[in-house]
C-alpha cells in the first residue's frame, strides 16, 4: 500500500478460512480493510494449500460483491416453467419465503416425505454433509443427487478407488515417485482434488526428475509438463490399462508376487463352475493354496498371512491348478493373467490409437521403474520398519472415467498399480484424499483405519456416504425416485429420472409417491448434467415446487425455481469441517493432518443467509429439530471418523435449540477436546496434528486385502437382475447385467461404434484451472484471464483437420451429435490435439440473463450429452461424456 | 525463500551492500495456472486490460510431437531500462535496489515508455473502468480498488510492476511469488552469489529474454529441462 | 468472424499522434522550402510567404494534438527534463526553438523590412531546426525498443522525405487557394516537377523501407500487416503517391507552352491527395507496430489474438 492508502485504512486484518470455489477447499487468508474484503492469499498454517492457492480463490473479492448476486428472497410469478421462459421474479421477505417453503414441505410430508428431493453442488461439499444429509434423515427422504458431480466425474472413480484404496481417488506419492502414468487427469496441474497442494508437489517432483507419461487426446497442462505425451483416443483408457497389464504379466513377466500373495485376493482359489471363491467347509472363508504345506488354507491363516513386510509366511500359489475337495480350482491371479491376454499390443493399438510398440515399451519401463523387491525403512510410531519401495504409479480421474466403460476402466487403470505392488506404499499410488489415520492423540478421533471383512477384503472405516463402497449393499426393492436402492454399485443415475417415461417407471417399480418438492443447494443442473431440454422437461418439470439456495439466478432458477433464497457464499459463513472427511480432499503424503474450518470474513451482506442456518430454521418450523439433530449426529460417525460422544451430541429430543455455531463448536470439541472448540480453531482456521508414517504408507501395516478379482460382483449382478426382472424393468431399459463379472474388460462407447461417417469428430471437455462447474465465468476477473488464454473459451481443433473442412482460426461453428442436438462455439486452431478430436473447456456457454458476464462465453458442451441408457455405464451408471459430432461453420 | 529469510537477508545486506533485486522463473515448474496474474491484479488493484504480471502461452512442433509452454512475463526491472532512457520528464527511475518505478506526479502520459519496452510490461489507463457493466453503482471492493489504484498508480500515466516494493519493505515477497502453487517464481538478491536466485541462475543456466537488445533484464528464466 | 484484437500490436499511439507527427512534418517541410525559396529571390515570393504561413501554425496545431494525446497534459511542462536520453525531451526543445524561429521569421518577413544578414541568420537557424523537427518525428519512433518495425534503420529517412513532400504539397495547395492564377503559372510548373521528383524519391524510400522490414520476423509481421491494410494500399500508395505523381506530371506537361492556363483544381487535388496520403502513412506505421515475440527454449510467445469482447451488457439484475 502507498502511504496515502495506509493512512486512510483503520482496519487491516487477515482472517483464516477456507475457499469455497471448488471442492478442494484450500486454506486461505482473507484480508479485510475497513470492513471490505480486498485480498486473498494462501494460509501457510493449513496443510491444504500450505500458503498457496489458485486463481479462483484469488479472484474471490468480486464474488462477494458481485452486483448480480441474489441478495433478497425471490418468488416466481410466472407459473410457466421451461428453458427460455421469463420467470418474472419479485422480491419477497424471508418470512414469506420460509412460510411458503414450510407449507410446501408440510404438504409434501403429508403425502409422503420421500417426495422431497435434495439437489446439491459438489463445490460446497462440506456444507452438504450437514444441511443436506441431516435434513434428509430428519425429514425422512432418501432422494438426493449432485447432478453432474458424480455422474460426470464420480460413479466409477470413487466407487473403485473406495474399494481399492478407501479413498475418493488416487494420486502418485509425488515426494518419492519416479515414473507415473497419467491417464488424462489434471491432478497436479490445476484441477482435481487437493489441486493446489498437488500442484506444489508435482512441481517439486518435476524439479527432481520425476517422469509423468501422459495419455491424453490433447496437449493438456499435464501433457505439456509431462515427460512424454502419448495421444490416445478418448474413452479408451481402459483398453490401454488392460494392455499394459497384459504386457507386464505376459510379455515382460513383471509383477510383484509378494504383494499379490498377501495384500490382494489374487491367490484366492476360484471354482470353475460359477467363478466364486472356493470356500472352506467349516469357516466358509475363501481358500488359498499353501505352497510349502502343499494344501489349501483359509486366507487369513497365520501361516499364510503377512501383515507387515518383515512378517514371515508361507508362499501361496498365484498360478496353476489345485484340487480342493475334488474340484480343480485356480488362483484368481491365474484367471486374470489369462483373461488379459486378449489385450495384445496390436489390439490395444487398434482400439486406442496408441502404437503397439509404445504400449509394450511403457509397460516395460513402468515395470522396471517399480523396483520390485526393493525396500525402504521408515520411522513409525513403533520404531523403524521396512516397507516396499515402489516408485511408480498410475493415476486418472474424470476424463478417463466418464464413459460407458467407466467402472471397469477405473479399476483397470488402478490395477496396474496393484500388479507391481505400488499401492499405498513408498513412491506408489496413494489414495486421495489421505484416507487412513489413527486420529488426534488426545481423542483418538478421527479414527480411520480400514479393516478386513470376513473374506479378508478391505472395508473403509470412513466414507463420504452412509454406505461404504464395499461390502456391497444388498439390492432392495426401490424406494428412491431414481430406483437407486436397487443398484449397489452406483451412487446416482440419470437415465431413470431424465427419461420421458420416468412416471411410468415409478408406477411399475411400485414407488408409491411422486416427486414433489425439490430443494436445490447451489447446483445448476440445467447446465451441469446433460442435454438441457431433457433435464428440464423430463426431470425438473415433474416437481410441484422448487426452491433454491443460490448465489446467482442461474439457468436453473430461470427455468424452474419457484423461490430463490439468497445464499451466503464461503466468505460469509461457518463450516465446522472442510478438509474432512479426509478421504475426499485432504493432502496425501507426510505433511501434518489439518482439520480446517470456515469462518465468516464479513457478516452476510444484504439479506443473504447461510444455508445451514436456514436449514435449522426450516427444521424448527417443521417441528423436526430433534430429528434433524439426530440426523446430523448419525451422519458424523461414518464421515468424520467416529460417533459423537454423548457429552457433545446435539440433543435429539428437540428440547434444546442449537445454533449453527453451537453445532460447529460441539463437533470440534468432540473431535479434538474441550479446549479445541470453535474459538480455538478460529485463530488459525485449522487444527493440525502430526501424521504417523505408518498411516501414510499404510498398506504393509494393515491386514486388509484388495480385490483383483471381483467375485462379489457376480452375486450383486444376479441379485439386481432378479429384482429387476421381478418388476419387469426390461420393458423400460434393456440393462446389460453381464458387466457384473469378476474380471475387468474394456467396452466401447457409442463414440467408438458410431457408423455414420458424417459424425467424424470425437468431442470431449476438459477442466480449465480457472473454472469450476458453471459458476466461475460470471466472475469478471476469471472471465478476463479466460480471454487471455488462447484455448479456454474456444473449441480446440487440429489445424489440418480444420483446413480440410475449410474452417479458419476464430470461425464460429456448430457441433452436432447424431441425436440432432447442437452447440455453438468458435474454433481455436492448434497442433496439440489428436486430429480426430475437439476439446472444449468447462461448463460454459451460458445463456441466462442474470449472469451477463458469463453469458455467451465458451461452448455449452453438456447439451450434447445424452442421458439415456446407451450413454450410461451398466455397472456404475456413470455418464458417458464423450460425443461424436460433425462440425461445420455457422453463418 | 521464506518471508523471515528474506527479511534477514535484506537486513544484513543493507548493513553491508545494497541488494539488487531480481527474479527467477522456472519454466519447468510453471504450468500456466494464472495464479500469479490474479495475485498481482488483486494486490495492485489493476483495472481491466492491465496485466502487470501476465502469462503468454506458446506452442511448438507438430502433432504428435507438440509441446506447449506457459511464459509468465512482467516488468524485467532491467539494469539498463529502455523505458527510463526515453522518459522525457524523468518520471521513470530506478531505485538503488534496482527496481524500476514510475513517479506518478512527474508522468505526463506520453506513453513513449510503453513503445520503448520490448517486453510489453507497461500500461496506461486513460480512465478507470469497472469490471461490471456500465451504469451500476460500484461495489465496496471496486470502490476500494479504484481509490487504491489512483493512490498507487493513477490514470493518465504510465504504470507497471514495481516488484511489490511495499511488500518487500515489510519483509514479504512480491504477490506473484507468494501465490505461485508450483513455487516457480523465486525472488532475491542478484548481487549476493549465495542467494537462491543466483544459485539457480548458475546451476540451470538461467537466461533472459531478448538479451541482444541490451536492456540487461533482471528476470531470469530457467528453460524447461 | 468476430473482429479480433491482436495482442501483439501496440494500441497506445493512434490518430492523435499520427496527426501530430504529420503536422510536424508538414510544418518543418513547408518552412524549409519557404526559407530556402526566400534565399532564392522574388520569383518565389508567393511560395515563401505561403510556406512561412504554414510553418508555425502547423506546429502549433500539431502540439495541441500532442497535448490531447497525453494522459496528464498538465505536466507537459516537464517534458523537456531529460534531453540527455529521451527523444521526446529533445523534441520538446527542438520544436520549441523551431516554433520561435518560425514565428520570428514570419513576423519579420511580413511586418518589417528587416532582411539581409539578420534574416539570413534566422532563416538559417530556422532551416536547421526545421530539418531537426522533420527528422525527429522519425528518430522518435526509431528509438522505440519495443517496436522492431519502427527500428528498421531507414524510418527517419522515410519521415523526412515524406515531410518534405507533404510540406511541398501544402505550399502548392496554399498557393492555389490564396494566390492569383495568372501570376503563378511558372512557379507552379516548377513546383509540380519538384513534387513529382520528390514523390518518386518517396516511392523509392518507402519501397526500400518495406523490403528492409521483411528481413527479420518481428518486423516482417508488421510489414505484412501494413500491406494488408486497405487504407494504406489505396489511401497511401495509390491515392497518396501514384495519383499525385501522375497529376503533377500532367500539370507540368500542360504548362509546357507559354501562356497555357493552369488547372488549379488539378493541382489542388493532387496536393490534397498527397497530404492525405502522408497522414495515412504515419497512422498506418503507428497502428501496425508490433511488439517483438518473446522467444525462449524454442518457443515463440505471442499475446493472444481473440475475438473482441465488448464490455458486458447490463443483462438483468435480480429484483432489488
Amino acid at each position: 500500500m502507498t502511504s496515502a492508502t495506509q493512512n486512510r485504512i483503520d482496519e487491516d486484518v487477515w482472517i483464516p478460512t477456507c475457499c469455497g470455489q471448488c471442492y478442494c477447499m484450500c486454506g486461505i487468508k482473507v484480508r479485510r480493510q475497513n470492513g471490505v474484503v480486498t485480498e486473498v492469499s494462501g494460509n501457510p498454517d493449513a496443510p491444504s494449500g500450505r500458503g498457496h492457492t489458485c486463481v479462483k480463490a484469488l479472484a474471490s473479492p468480486h464474488l462477494l460483491y458481485d452486483p448480480y448476486r441474489v441478495n433478497y428472497p425471490l418468488k416466481r410469478t410466472n407459473p410457466e416453467k421451461g428453458l427460455g421462459v421469463d420467470p418474472k421474479f419479485v422480491r419477497i421477505s424471508w418470512e414469506e419465503a420460509l412460510d411458503t417453503i414450510v407449507q410446501k414441505l408440510e404438504e409434501c410430508r403429508e403425502k409422503d416425505p420421500r417426495g422431497a428431493y435434495f439437489q446439491a453442488t459438489t463445490t460446497q461439499a462440506s456444507e452438504i454433509r450437514f444441511g443436506v444429509i441431516g435434513f434428509m434423515k430428519g425429514f425422512g427422504t432418501p432422494n438426493y443427487w449432485v447432478s453432474g458431480g458424480g455422474l460426470h466425474c464420480g460413479n466409477g472413480a470413487h466407487f473403485m478407488n473406495g474399494i481399492m484404496h478407501a479413498a475418493w481417488s488416487i494420486i502418485p506419492d509425488f515426494a518419492h515417485c519416479n515414473y507415473a502414468l497419467n491417464f488424462g487427469c489434471s491432478k497436479g496441474h490445476g484441477a482435481g482434488h487437493v489441486a493446489v497442494q498437488n500442484a506444489t508437489q508435482a512441481a517439486d517432483a518435476r524439479a527432481r526428475g520425476f517422469k509423468n507419461i501422459v495419455f491424453d487426446p490433447f496437449q493438456s497442462a499435464q501433457a505439456s509438463k509431462g515427460h512424454e505425451w502419448v495421444p490416445i483416443r478418448v474413452g479408451t483408457d481402459g483398453a490401454l490399462a488392460l494392455g499394459l497389464i497384459n504386457s507386464l504379466l505376459n510379455e515382460h513377466g513383471i509383477y510383484d508376487a509378494e504383494y499379490l500373495m498377501y495384500k490382494t485376493n489374487a491367490p484366492y482359489l476360484i471354482r470353475p463352475s460359477d467363478g466364486r471363491y472356493m470356500r472352506d467347509k467349516e469357516t466358509n472363508k475363501p481358500l488359498v493354496w499353501d505352497l510349502i504345506d502343499n494344501g489349501p488354507k483359509v486366507h487369513n491363516d497365520p501361516s499364510v498371512t503377512r501383515v507387515e513386510y518383515e512378517d514371515v509366511a508361507h508362499e501361496v500359489a498365484l498360478l496353476g491348478s489345485y484340487s480342493v475337495d475334488g474340484v480343480e480350482c485356480r488362483p484368481a491371479f491365474d484367471l486374470l493373467k489369462e483373461h488379459v491376454k486378449k489385450y495384445t499390443p496390436a489390439y490395444v493399438e487398434q482400439v486406442t490409437w496408441v502404437p503397439a510398440a509404445t504400449v509394450s515399451r511403457i509397460a516395460k519401463e513402468f515395470g522396471e521403474a517399480a523396483e520390485i523387491g526393493s525396500t525402504v525403512t521408515i520411522q513409525t510410531s513403533k520404531g523403524p520398519k521396512k516397507i516396499p519401495k515402489r516408485p511408480v504409479a498410475t493415476h486418472f480421474f474424470r476424463g478417463t472415467q466418464g464413459h460407458v466403460n467407466s467402472g471397469w476402466t477405473c479399476l483397470s487403470v488402478d490395477l496396474v498399480n496393484h500388479m507391481v505392488g505400488a499401492a499405498d506404499t513408498w513412491g506408489g499410488a496413494f489414495g486421495l484424499g489421505a484416507a487412513v489415520g489413527s486420529g488426534y492423540e488426545g481423542t483418538g478421533k478421527p479414527y480411520q483405519i480400514p479393516y478386513p471383512c470376513p473374506d479378508g477384503l478391505m472395508v473403509a472405516k470412513t466414507w463420504v456416504y452412509d454406505h461404504v463402497p464395499y461390502p456391497m449393499r444388498v439390492p432392495k426393492p426401490p424406494t428412491r425416485l431414481d430406483l437407486h436402492d436397487m443398484f449397489p454399485t452406483s451412487i446416482y443415475n440419470a437415465f431413470t429420472i431424465t427419461s420421458p417415461r420416468w412416471m411410468e417407471l415409478l408406477e411399475r417399480f411400485k414407488i408409491p409417491y411422486k416427486p414433489d418438492v425439490m430443494i436445490n443447494f447451489g447446483s445448476n443442473s440445467v447446465m451441469t448434467m446433460g442435454n438441457a431440454e431433457a433435464v428440464t422437461e423430463n426431470f425438473l418439470k415433474q416437481f410441484n415446487f422448487i426452491f433454491s439456495f443460490q448465489l446467482y439466478i442461474t439457468e436453473f432458477e430461470e427455468a424452474v425455481a419457484d423461490i430463490v433464497l439468497p445464499d451466503a457464499c464461503f466468505l460469509e459463513r461457518y463450516t465446522p469441517a472442510v478438509s474432512f472427511p479426509s478421504t475426499f480432499s485432504h493432502p496425501q503424503g507426510e505433511d501434518d493432518w489439518g482439520w480446517s474450518i470456515r469462518q465468516p470474513v464479513v457478516e452476510p451482506l444484504y439479506e443473504r443467509r447461510d444455508f445451514n442456518v436456514v436449514m435449522l430454521d426450516i427444521c424448527k418450523r417443521l417441528g423436526i429439530l430433534g430429528k434433524y439433530y439426530k440426523g446430523l449426529n448419525d451422519s458424523i460417525g461414518i464421515r468424520y471418523g467416529g460417533d459423537m460422544d454423548e457429552k457433545y451430541k446435539l440433543v435429539e429430543d428437540g428440547s434444546v435449540e442449537h445454533s449453527w455455531e453451537d453445532v460447529c463448536d460441539r463437533m470440534l470439541k468432540d473431535r479434538f477436546g474441550e479446549e479445541h472448540g470453535l474459538e480455538h480453531v478460529r485463530q488459525k482456521g485449522v487444527f493440525t496434528w502430526p501424521k504417523k508414517k505408518e498411516d501414510v504408507y499404510w498398506k504393509w501395516f494393515n491386514p486388509v486385502r484388495v480385490p483383483v478379482y471381483f467375485e462379489y460382483f457376480i452375486d450383486s449382478g444376479e441379485q439386481i437382475a432378479k429384482l429387476w426382472d421381478e418388476f419387469g424393468g426390461q420393458d423400460f431399459f434393456d440393462l446389460d447385467w453381464s458387466r457384473f463379472k469378476a474380471l475387468a474388460d474394456w467396452h466401447p462407447c457409442p463414440t467408438h461404434t458410431e457408423t455414420n461417417s458424417e459424425y467424424d469428430m470425437h468431442a470431449f471437455y476438459w477442466r480449465a484451472v480457472m473454472h469450476t462447474n458453471s459458476m466461475t465465468q460470471q466472475n469478471p476477473y476469471l472471465d478476463e484471464v479466460s480471454q487471455e488464454d488462447p484455448h479456454v473459451y474456444g473449441v480446440q481443433m487440429h489445424k489440418d483437420t480444420a483446413a480440410e473442412k475449410g474452417i479458419g482460426d476464430g470461425d464460429h461453428v456448430w457441433l452436432e451429435n447424431p441425436e440432432g442436438h447442437r452447440v455453438k462455439g468458435w474454433v481455436a486452431l492448434t497442433d496439440g490435439i489428436e486430429p480426430h478430436h475437439l476439446a472444449i473447456a468447462a461448463v460454459a456457454g451460458h445463456w441466462g440473463n442474470y449472469m451477463p458476464i458469463a453469458k455467451g462465453k465458451g461452448t455449452f458442451f453438456n447439451d450434447l450429452v445424452e442421458m439415456d441408457l446407451p450413454h450410461t455405464d451398466p455397472l456404475t451408471f456413470n455418464q458417458d461424456i464423450c460425443v461424436r459430432v460433425k462440425i461445420y461453420k455457422a453463418d | 525463500m521464506t518471508a523471515s529469510q528474506l527479511e534477514a537477508t535484506a537486513k544484513s545486506l543493507r548493513e553491508t551492500t545494497m541488494p539488487r533485486w531480481g527474479m527467477v522463473i522456472d519454466l519447468k515448474r510453471c504450468y500456466g495456472c494464472y495464479a500469479c496474474v490474479m495475485a498481482c491484479k488483486v494486490a495492485n488493484h489493476t483495472p481491466p486490460g492491465v496485466f502487470w504480471s501476465r502469462i503468454l502461452k506458446g506452442e511448438a512442433g507438430s502433432f504428435p510431437n507438440t509441446v506447449r509452454q506457459a511464459l509468465p512475463v512482467l516488468c524485467m526491472h532491467c539494469d539498463e531500462p529502455s523505458c527510463m532512457e526515453v522518459c522525457p520528464t524523468g518520471a521513470t527511475q530506478q531505485t538503488d535496489e534496482g527496481i524500476v518505478i514510475v513517479e506518478q506526479d512527474k508522468c505526463m502520459g506520453c506513453k513513449y515508455c510503453i513503445m520503448a519496452c520490448p517486453y510489453g510490461a507497461r500500461y496506461s489507463v486513460e480512465k478507470w473502468e469497472s469490471y461490471f457493466p456500465e451504469g451500476l453503482p460500484l461495489s465496496p471492493y471496486e470502490e476500494f480498488a479504484k481509490q487504491a489504484w489512483e493512490e498507487k498508480s493513477g490514470c493518465g500515466v504510465a504504470t507497471k510492476c514495481d516488484f511489490c516494493r511495499d511488500r518487500i519493505a515489510e519483509g514479504r515477497e512480491p504477490a506473484c511469488v507468494e501465490a505461485c502453487p508450483a513455487d516457480a517464481r523465486i525472488f532475491g538478491d542478484l548481487s549476493d552469489p549465495n542467494s537462491e536466485v543466483s544459485i539457480l541462475i548458475k546451476r540451470h543456466r538461467g537466461e533472459v529474454l531478448h538479451p541482444e537488445l541490451g536492456n540487461k533484464p533482471k528476470v531470469y528464466y530457467l528453460a524447461p529441462r | 468472424m468476430d473482429p479480433k484484437v491482436d495482442g501483439q500490436i501496440q494500441t497506445e499511439w493512434g490518430w492523435l499522434v499520427a496527426i501530430y507527427l504529420f503536422l510536424g512534418g508538414v510544418g518543418g517541410g513547408a518552412y524549409t522550402i519557404a526559407a530556402i525559396n526566400g534565399f532564392m529571390g522574388e520569383g518565389l515570393a508567393l511560395s515563401t510567404r505561403v510556406g512561412l504561413w504554414i510553418g508555425f501554425p502547423a506546429l502549433l496545431i500539431g502540439s495541441l494534438f500532442l497535448l490531447a494525446d497525453l494522459g496528464s497534459p498538465a505536466r507537459a511542462i516537464l517534458a523537456g527534463m531529460k534531453p540527455g536520453s529521451s527523444w521526446i525531451a529533445r523534441g520538446f526543445w527542438i520544436i520549441t526553438v523551431f516554433m520561435i524561429l518560425a514565428l520570428l521569421h514570419l513576423a519579420l518577413y511580413l511586418y518589417t523590412d528587416i532582411g539581409g544578414a539578420v534574416l539570413a541568420v534566422i532563416a538559417g537557424a530556422g532551416i536547421v531546426f526545421a530539418v531537426l523537427t522533420m527528422a525527429y518525428t522519425g528518430i522518435l519512433l526509431g528509438a522505440s525498443k519495443g517496436i522492431p518495425f519502427w527500428r528498421t534503420g531507414v524510418v527517419p529517412v522515410v519521415f523526412v522525405v515524406s515531410a518534405v513532400v507533404t510540406g511541398h504539397f501544402t505550399i502548392m495547395l496554399g498557393m492555389t487557394l490564396f494566390g492569383e492564377a495568372a501570376a503563378m503559372g511558372s512557379s507552379l510548373r516548377t513546383m509540380a516537377l519538384e513534387a513529382a521528383v520528390l514523390v518518386a524519391l518517396e516511392v523509392l524510400v518507402i519501397a526500400f523501407f518495406l523490403q528492409a522490414a521483411f528481413k527479420l520476423p518481428d518486423q516482417r509481421e508488421s510489414a505484412e500487416r501494413i500491406l494488408r491494410r486497405r487504407s494504406f494500399v489505396v489511401g497511401y500508395f495509390i491515392l497518396g503517391l501514384a495519383v499525385p505523381l501522375v497529376l503533377m506530371l500532367v500539370v507540368y506537361g500542360s504548362l509546357a507552352q507559354d501562356g497555357a492556363a493552369i488547372s488549379l483544381p488539378l493541382v489542388a487535388v493532387g496536393a490534397l491527395l498527397g497530404l492525405v496520403g502522408g497522414l495515412i502513412l504515419r497512422q498506418s506505421v503507428l497502428v501496425c507496430g508490433a511488439l517483438p515475440t518473446l522467444n525462449i527454449a524454442g518457443f515463440q510467445f505471442r499475446r493472444v489474438a481473440r475475438p473482441k469482447q465488448r464490455k458486458p451488457s447490463m443483462g438483468m439484475l435480480p429484483p432489488q
